[in-house]
């Protein structure tokens, strides 16, 4: 056996780091939420929980915390489907799908928020292509399809695209209007996460025996759903518990779509967590109520992670 | 049998098709945009690419270049006015010297920490291994505030330090190749050190080539997070346009969406995001898995 020192020089830059950019931190954000520092004070006073009091009972972080589980509950469970439902149409392709996997992975890879402006001139209501698509579709097949007029308690008189058309095109300010906003930035951030979840369901897919769906058969499930039901989503279980958590905590720190197209607004509906870290604390200076955000977000983060690790060693194993 | 396959086959490719289209849509817009001029952009017509009359373009003269200069393509003028109107090579060198700072300091880092705990016994390494478990579930978007006060309080705002500091640990890293060094058979480090290699040597000429697989993954996965990362420097850098990295450019070509001229901003926006589009399409598999392999992040 080796009896040198080397493990001490290999271990303690990194020991030091992790103590220095990672748990300090997480003190000195938890200290600083008690007090009414600001950056650049020479003063510090004690404040109990007066900055937590604020968060819970004042309007702007009141909303703030509906903006944020808006966005996560919306999010995460569309994300999540629709990531599966593409994996499970690939993986059923006899040809094409690695064509459809490199298009559905683009939005992951590419810089977030580039792709919001690229989406803020798609949806914009003069220059769009959405919008001008909506208005040469009046009266005729696509005011039926997405004025929903197929189904049977849509009277097409009242759809919103006839009342659109009939007002002089009056179709929505995606980004701008307090009705709309957070579901199109909600639609964005579906837009740029189900990819990565359709290749981590790939993987799960692939570790599926085929000697399973055989088994199924035999035991009379011959439809595709019902052999869904009892072999691929019981086996995909531990896939979905990751996917579900790495989506969450994704989508909890939501911040350059908000901060480059709505700011927040309109009239804080999109005012998530992140941004509003970032607006309280960097731009007006209030650090220790952006300390206090701080420490909520990092609770319901860690929260959420080790209820993951409780039921991974509980449940998800078949 | 066979019709109702193809049908069942057409309906799949129809729906994908639709989906596909879908994700396009922006990247379309974007590279649209910067093809075309002001008028067809501002009255939706001219399909992708636009007409591509020469015309002389208002804002170039007002800026002040020769009437000459001006008169052009406006797929050209696009992206020679992008180019003349911002610093942009200047963004991309800052995003590769912090992209490649970060990783190259990461390695350093984590390396021969993670070969410590995956192969060395002593005293508190599985104490340190926990620590690193725990450090595993800190979200660094989430403690931003604090780094930056600490970084305030050094006066290290608006600094290359300030946008590589934080990131210079990644426990991730470390986690990895813990995981990778474990399958390392031991026999081949005591051979190493029958031949006379001392644990430094061991480090960086036995361990780290067998884990170039491993390496190159997570050498994809922190440049792209890096590379892309907006919220951090948006948080670090308040002015200073020569530490500007590549998202923070973007939002300043940006500016005056209702004032400015759109096709040279898409050409900068474009011109910015390519190269890791392209990066990803030449390179697909390594990609998805770089990403996808440490996406536990």
């Amino acid at each position: 056996m080796h009896n040198s020192k080397a493990h001490i020089w290999f271990i303690a830059p990194a020991i030091i780091l992790m103590i220095i950019i990672l748990i300090f931190p997480l003190f000195l954000a938890g200290g600083i939420s008690f007090t009414d520092y600001n950056l650049g004070n020479k003063s510090i006073g004690w404040v109990g929980l007066e900055n937590y009091d604020k968060m819970f009972n004042r309007k702007t972080y009141v909303k703030m915390i509906w903006a944020t589980a808006t966005y996560v509950i919306v999010v995460v469970p569309i994300s999540v489907v629709l990531g599966l439902c593409a994996a499970m149409l690939l993986n059923s392709l006899r040809f094409g799908a690695d064509i459809y996997k490199t298009i559905f992975f683009l939005p992951v890879m590419a810089t977030l928020l580039a792709m919001a402006i690229a989406w803020e001139f798609t949806l914009h209501p003069t220059l769009g292509i959405v919008n001008s698509f909506l208005a040469n579709g009046c009266g005729g097949v696509r005011e039926f399809i997405l004025g929903l007029h197929w189904l049977p308690w849509v009277d097409s008189q009242q759809s919103w695209y006839h009342v659109a058309c009939a007002n002089n095109m009056d179709f929505p300010y995606w980004l701008k209007q307090k009705n709309t906003a957070i579901w199109t930035i909600c639609f964005i951030g579906i837009w740029q996460a189900f990819g990565f979840n359709m290749v981590l369901y790939l993987a799960g897919l692939t570790g599926i025996p085929r000697e399973l769906y055989h088994a199924a058969e035999m035991d009379g499930a011959k439809s595709t759903w019902e052999q869904f039901k009892l072999v691929t989503w019981p086996m995909l279980g531990p896939t979905t518990l990751f996917v579900v958590t790495i989506t969450t905590i994704r989508t909890f720190q939501v911040f350059d779509t908000i901060e480059i197209l709505t700011k927040g607004g309109p009239s804080k509906t999109t005012y998530v967590m992140m941004y509003a870290i970032f607006e309280k604390a960097i731009q007006q200076n209030l650090t220790s109520i952006g300390a206090a955000i701080t420490v909520v977000f990092i609770a319901f983060i860690l929260i959420l992670t080790f209820f993951q690790r409780y039921v991974i060693e509980r449940r998800v194993h078949y | 049998m066979q019709t109702k396959e193809y049908i069942g086959e057409s309906w799949k490719h129809g729906i994908l098709i639709v989906g596909a289209i879908l994700v396009l849509l922006p990247f379309y817009m974007m590279v649209s945009m910067s093809l075309k001029s002001q008028q067809e952009i501002q009255s939706i017509s001219g399909g992708l690419i636009g007409a591509q009359e020469v015309q002389t373009f208002p804002v170039c003269v007002k800026t002040g270049y020769s009437e000459e200069t001006c008169t052009t393509k406006p797929y050209i003028y696009n992206y020679w006015f992008a180019f003349e109107k911002a610093p942009i090579p200047r963004y991309l060198m800052n995003g590769v010297i912090v992209t490649f700072s970060i990783f190259i300091i990461q390695v350093l880092v984590a390396l021969p920490c993670a070969y410590a705990l995956a192969k060395l016994r002593f005293y508190g390494r599985e104490f340190v291994f926990s620590m690193v478990l725990f450090c595993l579930l800190i979200p660094v978007h989430g403690i931003a505030l604090p780094l930056y006060i600490m970084l305030a309080q050094a006066g290290l705002v608006d600094t290359y330090s300030a946008l590589i500091l934080p990131w210079t640990i990644s426990v991730f890293g470390i986690f990895l190749m813990r995981q990778f060094f474990m399958t390392v058979p031991d026999e081949l480090i005591d051979a190493a050190r029958m031949d006379g290699m001392g644990e430094y040597s061991i480090v960086w000429k036995v361990m780290l080539p067998t884990a170039i697989p491993a390496l190159l993954a997570f050498a994809i996965f922190s440049v792209v997070a890096h590379w892309n990362d907006y919220f951090w420097p948006r948080m670090v850098i308040t002015g200073n346009r020569d530490l500007f990295t590549p998202p923070l450019g973007i939002r300043e070509f940006r500016g005056g969406i209702d004032s400015d001229e759109f096709g040279p901003m898409m050409a900068s926006i474009v011109t910015v995001t390519v190269p890791l589009i392209v990066a990803f399409i030449i390179a697909q598999k390594r990609f998805i898995e770089g990403i996808t392999l440490t996406g536990m992040k």
